[in-house]
């Protein structure tokens, strides 16, 4: 299976090369001497010591951190599990014909888009109570992510709805099929397919918006690292450490969306957008055979 | 008649693309429409299935006027097959799953079933092999044969064809229209814009010439391409027989 060419950058000629070989060199010094720098401010203070980094290779504390991963990966899952779909369904409401359907769709997109994830669990944190409704830790900080979550996808599904070409939908329109049915079976799975590198950035997002769960004291990763490193008198250790953590579970998340990707890419590419092909004058006979 | 217009007009904002537009359509007639770019051809296509409303005038088909939504408005168009310039096969789909697509879907037949027949259409319009290849993989006219094969596979009442051969290289539109042909032998009621004289000349029972959004003339084809009456048509003809 060939790709299509990086349609980004040209083939650098030979004078291009050796200018890229200079700025690699270069960048990698400077690099190194910040870390060299960083590093050694930490040992003249100490924080290199041992002794500070004795805590987090006891069992309990790890266990405690890995407590606080599984805290943050369940909320991210139930969230992205209940964002996504809602956010596909508000896309498409958006979309419907009928008014009264468009209209509270739009009305909740750009309502909860525009409000912060931390306002809303203030008032599910604050507000609810005093109105005799007190929700689970975990729903009071899952719920506003959802809201939000929902909201910004919605918006990306739609751009992804617009920018399929409409002859996929007027085909399945004209085979009989009803608009739910032609954007269940036809529209949604092609932009699913051509949204998979945003959606995952959008579960980081999620991911790192569970974070604001030490509002509510919901036992998630940051909340457990620095539960501990106050405990254990290590606070940078402990930031160090949830950092680590955070990076190499999204690097992980990324590498599942490539790999996704990959079992997909043998499989039909998405029709080409609007803009080329209103017109009629695409040439498919000369743009097929990539994968063939 | 299978299909009657009356008075059908349609604008979009200022512009009228169809005006007061009169068509009949008999059982297993083959009409082809003819006109310049912008005259209204595709309108009068998108119009016939509902992709687009008309403002004016009224559509029946086989008697019954066009419902305008929900499912009766899907049923009709489930009865009306569409096959288009760019061909708009489901690209995330075999060939196979885009012809079975409809029958699961809205005849709710079996799968196994809807898979036979499919492979029966497919054969007749000479893509069998490539049943299992997805659109990207299959040249320009293996996909609008597969289109049609799709749209065949509804058990339509009318088959509208928009410009089916002119996004295909030379040498793919014989194996297109071939297709057609056969399928205008076997009786099928069929409205074609095309600007293929071949095959009006051998398939078409009637020419239908439109210019600014009217049907201006109305003759066989053989009247039509030899003595025009109108001006326009004269024009018109004039401009694609020196192409
Ligand atoms: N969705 C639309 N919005 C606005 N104007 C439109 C739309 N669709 C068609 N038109 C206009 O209506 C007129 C008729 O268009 P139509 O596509 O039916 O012409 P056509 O005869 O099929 O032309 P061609 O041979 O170029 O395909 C044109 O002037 C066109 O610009
Ligand atoms: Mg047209």
């Amino acid at each position: 299976m060939s790709r299509e060419p990086d349609v980004l950058f040209d083939v650098l000629g030979p004078r291009g090369r050796q200018r890229t070989r200079i700025a690699t060199v270069v960048v990698v010094l400077v690099l190194a001497a910040l870390l060299w720098l960083a590093l050694r401010q930490f040992a003249v203070n100490g924080q290199l010591d041992g002794a500070k980094w004795q805590p987090f290779t006891s069992p309990p504390i790890l266990r405690f951190l890995l407590v606080g991963l599984g805290g943050t990966l369940q909320a991210t899952v139930v969230s992205a599990l209940l964002a996504f779909p809602l956010g596909a369904a508000l896309a498409l409401l958006r979309l419907a014909r009928s008014a009264p359907l468009r209209w509270p769709a739009a009305a909740y997109v750009e309502l909860f888009r525009a409000l912060p994830v931390l306002l809303l669990i203030y008032v599910f944190l604050l507000v609810l109570p005093q109105l005799g409704v007190r929700l689970p830790l975990f729903w009071q900080l899952v719920i506003p992510i959802v809201m939000s979550g929902s909201a910004s996808a919605a918006e990306i599904f739609r751009a992804g709805v617009l920018s399929l070409e409409r002859g996929q939908s007027e085909a399945g329109y004209s085979l009989g099929l009803s608009y739910w049915q032609t954007m269940r079976l036809i529209v949604l799975p092609q932009v699913l397919r051509q949204l998979l590198p945003v959606l995952v950035s959008q579960l980081i997002t999620l991911l790192k918006e569970t974070t604001l769960g030490y509002v509510v004291s919901f036992p998630e990763l940051l909340h457990n690292g620095q539960t501990l490193g106050e405990y254990t008198q290590t606070l940078i250790q402990a930031y160090l450490v949830v950092a680590l953590v955070f990076v190499l579970t999204n690097a992980g998340l990324s590498q599942l969306a490539v790999g996704i990707d990959r079992r997909l890419g043998t499989r039909g590419r998405r029709a080409p957008g609007s803009a080329g092909s209103a017109s009629g004058q695409q040439r498919p006979g000369l743009q097929v055979r990539l994968d063939a | 008649m299978l299909l009657r217009m009356r008075g059908v007009s349609k604008s979009f904002g200022q512009h009228r693309a169809l005006d007061r537009v009169d068509l009949d359509l008999a059982r297993g007639e083959v009409v082809v429409v003819l006109g310049p770019s912008g005259s209204g051809k595709s309108t009068l296509c998108r119009c016939i299935n509902r992709l687009e409303t008309v403002d004016a005038g009224s559509i029946e088909l086989d008697g019954e006027p066009l419902p305008q939504e929900g499912k009766d408005l899907a049923r009709l168009r489930s009865q009306v097959g569409m096959v288009f310039q760019s061909f708009n096969l489901f690209a995330h789909m075999s060939a196979l799953d885009n012809v079975t697509l409809g029958p699961i879907k809205v005849r709710r037949l079996g799968r196994e079933q809807a898979q036979r027949r499919a492979m029966d259409l497919l054969e007749r319009v000479g893509v069998a092999d490539q049943a299992r290849k997805y659109p990207a993989q299959l040249s320009g006219g293996q996909q609008q044969r597969v289109a049609i094969a799709r749209a065949l596979a509804m058990d339509p009442k009318l088959m509208l064809f928009d410009e089916p051969t002119s996004a295909l290289d030379p040498e793919m539109i014989n194996e297109v229209l071939a297709v057609m042909v056969e399928l205008a032998a076997s009786g099928m009621t069929m409205l074609v814009v095309t600007h293929e004289m071949g095959f009006a000349r051998k398939a078409a029972h009637r020419v239908v010439f439109m210019d600014a959004g009217r049907v201006v003339e109305e003759a066989t084809p053989q009247a039509f391409f030899t003595a025009a009456r109108t001006e326009r048509a004269q024009d018109f003809l004039a401009k694609i027989l020196t192409h």
